[in-house]
């Protein structure tokens, strides 16, 4: 039973983690066109490399990620590799789920990134724990997605109904570049968007560790048994 | 030991699938055929349609040079081939001559084409053997459509309406 416990953890940290986080990846810069319905593939810009940075020293300052563990020096290499692609990996996940929400280009570009960095800069002296912050994140992420695939889309898609009207009163004389992508698109940054959540969910502050053999656990317990030992001539 | 061997394979597929979407992204395939496409171009396994770039010659032979650039392109999706490159670049060419003057946006699509056949011919060197065309090395077909782009005082030479077209 244990070591069924124990195997499915190794799946899930080891394979299944890294690949939701990697098909972030891939998703999230993944547009469909909407005249052609071709693929159009979006590197991560420049300022979403900044949000995923400043968002990953969220995770360590609230605590989600203990980096100490991630990455130490007593564990073995394999691990420590296997731990440093996943940290990489996160961080394309997070620059990725970043594009998914961002205008790709033109004044609502600018804003979206401007409201995105001044969120992350301000958390970055908030108090916070692993929990809130990613309830924080869901709500960041879900109302840029809002704003996004819905109401910007919206906007611009040929059959535009009421809000289209209204925002073309509001915004007369202001050019808005905006591309205009199938509504799939919009799907596709959802799914990337809930796997990004998930991938979130998956990861441990602090990961599993290797079990500790016989000789270190003998080792271990020699060491208790001296300091009680110790402790006992001392009184 | 099972930990460690888990370890091993997510580490490779990691790494594998991330290549994988590194080469997704500088590739940039419109569709999934072109997926595909570009998979049989990295494993060295990609051919082009034989049969439709024979059409595409077929129809070169009667003028009907758009309908043939059209059977080359659906024959080399990839554009990895020298020889169909240089074939459209060829087509521009023919189609975009004029005597008075030439047709500058299929000069550059041509242009592009066979610059294309270049960078691909190994030594950047190509040279297609048909005793239907007038110039057989790519660098001939270049030379014929820089010129053809360029604007100089030679336009106005009234003996150019006696050229032939090649």
């Amino acid at each position: 039973m244990k070591n069924y416990a124990e195997r499915n953890r190794a799946l899930i940290h080891f394979i299944v983690l890294p690949t939701i986080l990697l098909t972030v990846g891939l998703l999230g810069g993944l547009r469909i066109d909407a005249q052609t319905g071709k693929f159009i593939f979006i590197a991560p810009p420049l300022v979403t490399l900044v949000l995923a940075i400043l968002l990953g020293s969220l995770f360590v300052r609230a605590g989600a990620i203990d980096l100490h563990h991630w990455l130490a020096i007593d564990q073995p290499t394999l691990t420590n590799l296997a731990h440093l692609l996943t940290l990489i990996a996160l961080f394309f996940a997070s620059a990725q789920a970043f594009n998914s929400v961002l205008p790709e280009s033109g004044l609502l570009h600018w804003m979206f990134a401007f409201f995105f960095l001044w969120t992350l800069w301000t958390n970055q002296f908030s108090a916070f724990d692993a929990r809130r912050l990613l309830k924080s994140l869901i709500v960041l992420f879900g109302t840029a997605f809002v704003l996004k695939h819905l109401l910007v889309s919206g906007l611009y898609a040929p059959a535009g109904g009421w809000f289209k009207r209204i925002a073309a009163a509001l915004l007369q004389g202001i050019a808005i570049d905006v591309p205009a992508f199938a509504p799939v698109t919009g799907y596709v940054s959802f799914f990337a968007l809930v796997l990004y959540v998930v991938g979130l969910l998956l990861i441990a502050p602090v990961p599993m560790r290797p079990p500790a053999s016989a000789v270190n656990k003998l080792a271990a317990r020699e060491d208790a048994l001296a300091h009680e030992s110790l402790d006992e001539t001392s009184e | 030991m099972q930990r460690k061997f888990i370890q091993i394979a997510g580490i490779i597929w990691t790494l594998v699938y991330a290549g994988f979407i590194v080469w997704l992204y500088a590739t940039e395939p419109r569709s999934f055929k072109e997926v595909a496409t570009n998979t049989q171009v990295a494993a060295g396994i990609y051919e082009i349609n034989q049969e439709r770039f024979n059409n595409g010659l077929a129809l070169f032979s009667r003028d009907q040079f758009r309908a043939a650039r059209d059977e080359w392109a659906g024959a080399d999706p990839a554009q990895r081939d020298p020889r169909t490159q240089f074939y459209i670049a060829y087509a521009c060419y023919r189609e975009g001559w004029g005597r008075v003057y030439d047709d500058d946006a299929l000069f550059k699509q041509g242009l592009e084409a066979v610059n294309r056949a270049i960078s691909l011919a190994p030594n950047g060197t190509l040279m297609v053997e048909d005793p239907n065309l007038q110039m057989n090395t790519a660098a001939e077909l270049k030379t014929e459509l820089e010129q053809g782009t360029e604007t100089s005082w030679n336009d106005l030479n009234p003996l150019k309406l006696f050229r032939k077209r090649k």
